[in-house]
Parts: C-alpha cells; sequence; structure tokens
C-alpha cells in the first residue's frame, strides 16, 4: 500500500496516544437533519453530528489505511445541534491496542458550537483489519 | 403544572425498539453527512474489495443511533438529550434486508450530584437470533422526576 498524495501511510506502532488534529469545523443545515431523520427513521432524532464520524475526519485526512470497521463506539449526548450555527470538533488519538491479532486504533472527539455550547462526545474503537469481517461473516 | 412521576426500578424491561435495514435507509444516513464516493456501506463492490462481504453493511454508528433512540424513547428527550450515552460493541454486521431488536433492562440506578442515573443493559438482535450488537445506556433523570420518598 503506498500512501495517497499529501498523507501520511499509516505505521501503527508509530501512531502516538494523544495525538490531537487541527480542527475541524462545519456546519449542519436542515437538510442534512432531514436526510439523517430519514436514514434513522426517527423523527425526534436529534444527534445528527454522529453520522458525520467526526471523530476520524481530521485522521483520514492525515493518514492512509487499509480501512476500518467500527467495533465499539460510545455517544454522549450534551445539547442537541442547532442548524446553520458552526460547530467546531476537536479530536484525538485517545488509545490503541491489539487484540485477538488485530490492531485497534480509539478516537475521540469533542464538538462544542459557535456559542459554547458543549454538543457531544464520541468514543470510536476501529479495527484496522476490514478484510477480516468478510472471512468471518461472509 | 404539576409534575408526573416516573417510575423506574431494577431489573425493569424497557420498551424495545424495532429497525428494519435498507440500503435507502443507509444511503441516507450516509448521504446527511455529505458522502457521496462510494464506502462500504452504499457500493457493493467497494464492500466486497474492502470488507470481502457479499454485499454492503451497515455503519455501527447506526446502530449507536437506535440505541440513543431506543434510550430517549425510553427516558425523555428532556433528560436524555443533555445526559444520555450509549456505548455499543458491534458483533455482527447489520445488512440491509435486517431486522434489528434492540432491547434494554434496567441494570443501576445511583445517585448523582444532578439527579438518578439510570443504566441499562443494551442488546441488539437480528431476525435470525444473533446478536448484532451488546452495550450500555444510561441517563440522568432529575429527582424531581422521582415520587418523593417516604
Amino acid at each position: 500500500m503506498v500512501a495517497e498524495e499529501g498523507k501520511v501511510l499509516l505505521d501503527w506502532e508509530a501512531l502516538e496516544i494523544g495525538e490531537t488534529f487541527p480542527v475541524y469545523e462545519y456546519k449542519i443545515q436542515k437538510e442534512n437533519i432531514e436526510q439523517f431523520r430519514e436514514g434513522v427513521m426517527d423523527e425526534g432524532a436529534s444527534f445528527p453530528t454522529i453520522s458525520h464520524k467526526v471523530d476520524v475526519r481530521q485522521y483520514d485526512k492525515k493518514y492512509t489505511d487499509s480501512g476500518s470497521v467500527n467495533a465499539r463506539c460510545s455517544f454522549f449526548c450534551y445539547n442537541p445541534p442547532i442548524p446553520g450555527k458552526k460547530l467546531f470538533v476537536t479530536a484525538w488519538i485517545a488509545d490503541k491496542y491489539l487484540k485477538r491479532g488485530k490492531n485497534y486504533i480509539v478516537t475521540e472527539a469533542v464538538t462544542v458550537d459557535e456559542d459554547g455550547r458543549l454538543i457531544d462526545r464520541v468514543i470510536t474503537h476501529e479495527m484496522k483489519q476490514p478484510g477480516e469481517v468478510g472471512k468471518k461473516w461472509g | 403544572m404539576g409534575v408526573e412521576y416516573r417510575n423506574y426500578n431494577l431489573g425493569d424491561d424497557i420498551t424495545p425498539l424495532v429497525k428494519s435495514m435498507s440500503q435507502e435507509a443507509i444511503n441516507n444516513f450516509e448521504g446527511s453527512a455529505g458522502v457521496k464516493h462510494p464506502t462500504q456501506f452504499t457500493d457493493t463492490e467497494f464492500a466486497q474489495e474492502r470488507l470481502g462481504t457479499a454485499g454492503t453493511i451497515a455503519s455501527g454508528r447506526m446502530s449507536v443511533t437506535f440505541c440513543l433512540e431506543l434510550m430517549r424513547r425510553n427516558f425523555g428527550d428532556d433528560s436524555f438529550n443533555r445526559t444520555g450515552m450509549v456505548d455499543l460493541r458491534n458483533l455482527r454486521p447489520v445488512r440491509p434486508g435486517n431486522t434489528i431488536t434492540f432491547t434494554g433492562k434496567i441494570i443501576d440506578i445511583s445517585r448523582e450530584a444532578n439527579g438518578n442515573k439510570i443504566t441499562v443493559e443494551i442488546n441488539a438482535t437480528n431476525d435470525e437470533g444473533n446478536l448484532t450488537g451488546v452495550g450500555k445506556g444510561s441517563v440522568i433523570v432529575p429527582s424531581g422526576y422521582f415520587a418523593p420518598e417516604e
């Protein structure tokens, strides 16, 4: 595997726990929320931020790897985002571990909006050998 | 207007949530974040190459979102959207066509500084009876929503 242009090829051994990525800024619009609610079949769903996968956005911007699958995910709700408000995400490498011969990376992210409202926190364990899914489950 | 007291007890089963997965639902979930390129969630060939699966799978985050709904519907938007959390381990892929049932049981109620923390054990089960995810959710319900202790 070679790194995509402008990216670093992931060296799992060298990846540092605590590496913090540049703040990611985005907005959620009403249309995003409507489409999210259609996707999850829930008119009251209040945290469309989860589909934006913001904890791995900046990681994915920096690193090339062989992909991943979501092995575990924690989501903490503080305040539903308001459409049109800027959201600021700080994400970092919270942990990494080897389990049954597979490499995992744990990312964590906290989102606040332009008024300083705490929105949510997400922690994701990504298994970095996605081909294992097909081998096990087909 | 008076407070309508809520009643939660250790061991109570909460009302389950059932979701029928479709590729359209997955596409909307991914599309809501502006993702337009093919992924293991939206494109069969990509999934076959990346995951070695027969077809696409749903993001684990969709199951987390369903757990958030399970908790919110049982404990109320007012409490859950401010103090709620879910922690889910994804055990098996969830695929288009699957029907997933999310169930929960109250396993702990403890006093916190801002109310009573209710912890729920959550299971997600597919239509073949296999667990696709296990985890916990919690919410802090203000003490004022509980009937005064005798």
